[in-house]
């Protein structure tokens, strides 16, 4: 019932938007205000049609009703609250209407704030996209033809071919199957909301250039679009962030940055919204580049348009790690994207002829060039990146079954323009607060240039570079963050309010300069048996034990239990063992690595985990998942994994037994005997990789017996598995009694919870006290326990992160800034 | 026509070329092991052959398995890192890298696993409530 009212509820808010969208139109043509109330009132009430879909969406997946398609497919009962609340924007549906409820709160804003002329055309415009976004999770179905995939949708109508619908229509499963393992990770509740609330602010921009073309005034709507449009940054730059830390914190790529699909998906909407701040800074300043300012605006939604048309029709499944799945969506997706590209193709190619150009050129040294050539290296990598995450349609062109580029193409191409970038961007501010000509910018830029090569050559001395490319890097990296470090302390003196633009540039110089020195100095850790080994697979000298030649080095070792490893001459690795944990993920181990300094500076443990992943696939097999372990410092993070373990294996060798004994398991003959052990009162012995000691044994009530036991006796029994540690109490029972004349003794195997070990209560010697266990399961010889792990040194990945911060700082200045000036105006 | 804009005439072809060509040279089709052969790198699809022996082994640091590519050629490969952990379950393979004296040396390996999102996958994965049970 609930779902029928939620789907009547997105279908109401759905025509609302497009009735708004039609009242908007009327009153940008005929400017009556009545229009614009209507249209006012059905956008707000859109907008409580959408809160009331999106609380019955919550409330269907806090209540469990597996039902429900959606609830189905992304929550189980087990899951712990805030990932239920996450499951919201788990699937593409919630994330959907996610997106819209954040355009709606932002169309709301804008109601209050935008002024005529503008209003009228600029809410038209976002109604449209949220039209858009709406027939995206409408789920109607005329004919064979189905608009939208709902999140109401019940699974019956989600799945009508499968056989156990087919047999009972009203199936209700117990369960659900979860969020993805991948996804339980407190960045999950909250990188997509912000991801989202970039994508919505993102349109601001866009409707204002729709807006400017339609009423043809081509020189305030900046100022109102310009602090929307640094919000879209700085929530798009917070939500990349997020998704860098995260990939780097929980998956095994060991990085932060690996240009998958799904990250170029929010960085070129970036790339070009902060090409249009540059543009519409130098609008504002000096009146031109009034046509690079809408071009731009205009490409950063088509951006946000076109990898959303990437990332969810499933044409790059095969390419990226997590990108969504084809709903069914690809031909409503292509409609989108074409509709909202010819729109702004169609506005502006009509528009083209009268739109302002500019009259005289700007000279190369002035702040218009300097600003304008920033702008288009932004485009340029902007493009770059586009055509490399577009290889599945675009490498067509020159291969028929096209694989992503490799990594080098993105790297190739956008760090040396980044470098360019980074000596335009201190040439620029200066030339932005001062006119100048080239002697006086010679004189000024005397000082940071002087800083800069006594800073480049001590970074070059004390790290050893020696390599050209690296130093130019580091030349300009250096010279972002001085040069434009000055600009803003003299800033800071004059108006605090000023610095938004220089702090962002210091922020991009220390952004190079991490991401240079994280991929210059990025070190495995490895022990000196595997640092030979791959000193002799580099001189071509090894063999494996076919004979064959090996090529490749290896990255990782082994680690044997309590047995410390030196590691590149500085380290002691030991692998102390793990435990079992079963809260969020059930079977996940978490091993501990202790990790101590050969020069005596202390030492630190690292707590890398691998877990099953709980969506197992048919057949009860497991599989297994990693997370890293990272120990951020301020020059150098350590990040560490385990790629196989003892555990794991043993794991997989009982699966694949309990597969093979299949139904059989029940009647395996109790054939095998185990070994003795002779225990006195508080002995402790090891065996097997089990510490096992006698605490006490004790005569114990014969209730339960038979009525001709004689005596019985207790043991209490302490086992302890040493790597994983842990300790199980056994209370094994030795009973003495008669038949027929004769006594018997009786002692029933107990078994050690989770292991395939059970202890017998044997004997008891009355002179010495001793007590026999017969122990079944445990090898005489000890079962080596070893990890394989992965260990990397990173260093100033600190000053990635430190770059970024700063930028978010420098952006959101300017938001206050220019926000403060335009809201003075009123 | 002014020469400065002739000049850019040609810078955005020059910039435009030497784009494309890169492009066109990093990325690669995805082919199958004999085709390797003539290849500096190769993405091949396949799958596991598990009839041949396969295993990781500690003292070579190296994992080699058969796989069978769609083309239906058998070739050794040897991946220069621990077994992967869904290594058995994947029901395709790709492995990047080259081929040498018959075998390929893998410096990467995919693996699609039957997907929960999978259709298919999906509807075998169910199981009436009262089946699970018993």
């Amino acid at each position: 019932m609930i779902g029928v009212w939620g789907k009547i509820f997105i279908n109401a808010a759905f025509v609302c938007s497009i009735l708004a969208a039609v009242g908007y139109f009327l009153y940008s043509r005929n400017d009556q205000n009545r229009y614009f109330r209507a249209s006012n009132w059905l956008f707000g009430l859109q907008g409580l049609f959408l809160i009331i879909a999106s609380g019955l969406l919550v409330y269907i997946i806090l209540t469990h009703q597996f039902n429900y398609y959606y609830v189905f497919n992304y929550t189980s009962s087990d899951l712990q609250l805030k990932y239920l609340v996450a499951a919201f924007w788990g699937g593409q549906e919630g994330s959907f209407m996610l997106w819209i409820l954040f355009s709606f709160l932002i169309g709301c804003g804008l109601m209050k704030w935008t002024r005529k002329p503008y209003r009228g055309p600029v809410l038209l415009f976002l109604t449209l996209t949220q039209v858009f976004l709406f027939s995206m999770i409408a789920g109607i179905h005329i004919g064979d033809v189905a608009i939208g995939a709902s999140p109401f949708r019940t699974i019956a109508e989600a799945m009508p071919n499968a056989p156990f619908i087919q047999a009972n229509p009203d199936f209700v499963p117990t369960d659900g199957k979860g969020l993805n393992d991948l996804l339980k990770s407190p960045w999950m509740v909250i990188h997509p909301p912000i991801l989202f609330i970039g994508f919505a602010m993102m349109t601001v921009p866009y409707c204002f250039a729709m807006a400017a073309l339609w009423k043809e005034k081509y020189n305030e709507w900046i100022h109102p679009a310009l602090p929307w449009t640094l919000g879209a940054n700085v929530a798009l730059l917070t939500a990349i962030f997020l998704g860098g830390y995260w990939a780097y914190v929980t998956l095994s790529f060991g990085g932060y940055w690996a240009w998958d699909p799904v990250e170029n998906a929010s960085l070129v909407p970036w790339l070009l919204g902060t090409a249009g701040i540059h543009t519409m800074i130098i609008q504002k300043k000096s009146s031109t580049s009034q046509k690079a300012s809408i071009v731009f605006a205009l490409l950063a939604y088509v951006a946000v348009v076109y990898e959303t048309f990437l990332t969810r029709s499933g044409i790059l499944e095969d390419a990226s790690v997590h990108s969504f799945v084809d709903l069914g969506l690809y031909t409503q997706l292509v409609i989108f994207m074409v509709v909202m590209t010819g729109i702004c193709l169609a506005m502006f190619a009509w528009r083209y002829k009268r739109l302002p150009s500019q009259q005289r050129e700007s000279k190369l040294l002035s702040r218009e060039f300097m600003t304008f050539a920033g702008a288009m290296i932004l485009f340029l990598l902007a493009l770059i990146i586009t055509l490399g995450t577009s290889s599945p349609i675009i490498g067509r062109l020159f291969t028929a079954n096209p694989t992503p580029p490799e990594i080098s193409f993105y790297n190739d191409w956008t760090l040396p323009l980044a470098i360019i970038a980074a000596f335009f961007t201190v040439i620029g501010q200066y030339l932005f607060w001062r006119k100048q000509d080239a002697e006086s910018l010679a004189q000024d830029l005397l000082l940071p240039v002087a800083l800069t090569c006594v800073a480049t050559l001590a970074t070059i001395m004390i790290a050893e570079v020696y390599d050209l490319y690296s130093m130019v890097f580091m030349l300009a990296g250096w010279f972002a963050v001085i040069g434009n470090g000055v600009i803003m302390i003299r800033l800071m003196f004059k108006n605090p309010m000023l610095i938004g633009g220089s702090l962002t540039h210091v922020g991009f110089g220390l952004l190079l300069l991490g991401i240079l020195a994280s991929s210059l100095y990025n070190s495995n850790l490895l022990d000196e048996a595997t640092q030979t080994y791959n000193a002799a697979v580099e001189q071509g000298e090894m063999t494996d034990s076919e004979g064959l030649p090996v090529r490749q080095k290896a990255n990782f070792m082994q680690l044997k239990l309590n047995e410390p490893k030196v590691v590149n001459d500085r380290y002691l690795f030991t692998y102390e063992g793990y435990t079992l944990e079963d809260q969020e993920r059930p079977g996940q181990q978490e091993y501990r690595i202790r990790i101590e300094s050969l020069d005596g500076s202390g030492s630190t443990y690292l707590y890398p985990q691998v877990y099953p992943l709980s969506a197992a696939s048919p057949g009860g097999a497991v599989q297994w998942s990693v997370d890293p372990d990272v120990k951020t410092g301020l020059t150098s993070d350590l990040y560490l994994y385990v790629a196989g373990s003892s555990y794991v294996e043993r794991r997989n060798e009982q699966i694949e037994e309990q597969k093979k004994a299949g139904q059989q398991t029940a009647a395996t003959p109790d054939t095998t005997k185990g070994q003795e052990l002779a225990l006195e009162e508080g002995e402790q012995i090891r065996v097997g990789g089990f510490d096992i000691s006698l605490e006490s044994f004790n005569q114990t009530s014969t209730e339960g017996l038979p009525d001709s036991t004689m005596i019985a006796v207790r043991a209490r029994i302490n086992v302890r598995h040493q790597a994983s540690g842990d300790a199980q109490t056994l209370r094994p029972l030795f009973a003495i009694y008669t038949n027929q004349g004769k006594s018997w003794s009786y002692s029933p195997p107990q078994k050690l919870q989770g292991y395939d070990v059970s202890f017998r209560f044997t004997n008891i010697d009355p002179q010495t006290g001793e007590v026999t266990l017969e122990v079944e399961g445990i090898d005489e010889t000890y079962k080596e326990e070893w990890v394989l792990v992965v260990a990397e040194e990173k260093p100033f990945i600190s000053v990635v992160w430190l770059g970024t911060f700063v930028l978010m700082i420098g952006f959101s200045i300017s938001i206050f800034r220019h926000w403060n000036r335009e809201r003075r105006k009123e | 026509m002014k020469p400065k804009v002739i000049i850019g005439i040609i810078a955005i072809i020059g910039f435009t070329t030497l784009l494309m060509v890169n492009f066109s040279n990093s990325i690669s089709t995805y082919t199958n092991f004999a085709e390797a052969e003539n290849r500096k790198s190769a993405h091949v699809v396949g799958k596991w052959e598990d009839s041949k022996a396969y295993g990781f082994s500690v003292e070579d640091k190296q994992f080699t398995f058969f796989m069978e590519d769609e083309a239906g050629n058998v070739r050794k490969v040897i991946y220069p890192k621990p077994k992967p952990n869904n290594f058995e379950q994947a029901e395709k393979l790709v492995v990047i890298g080259n081929m040498e004296n018959g075998v390929f040396y893998a410096n990467d390996m995919l693996m699609k696993c039957p997907s929960k999102y999978n259709a298919t996958g999906e509807e075998a994965q169910f199981k009436p409530a009262e089946a699970e049970k018993s």
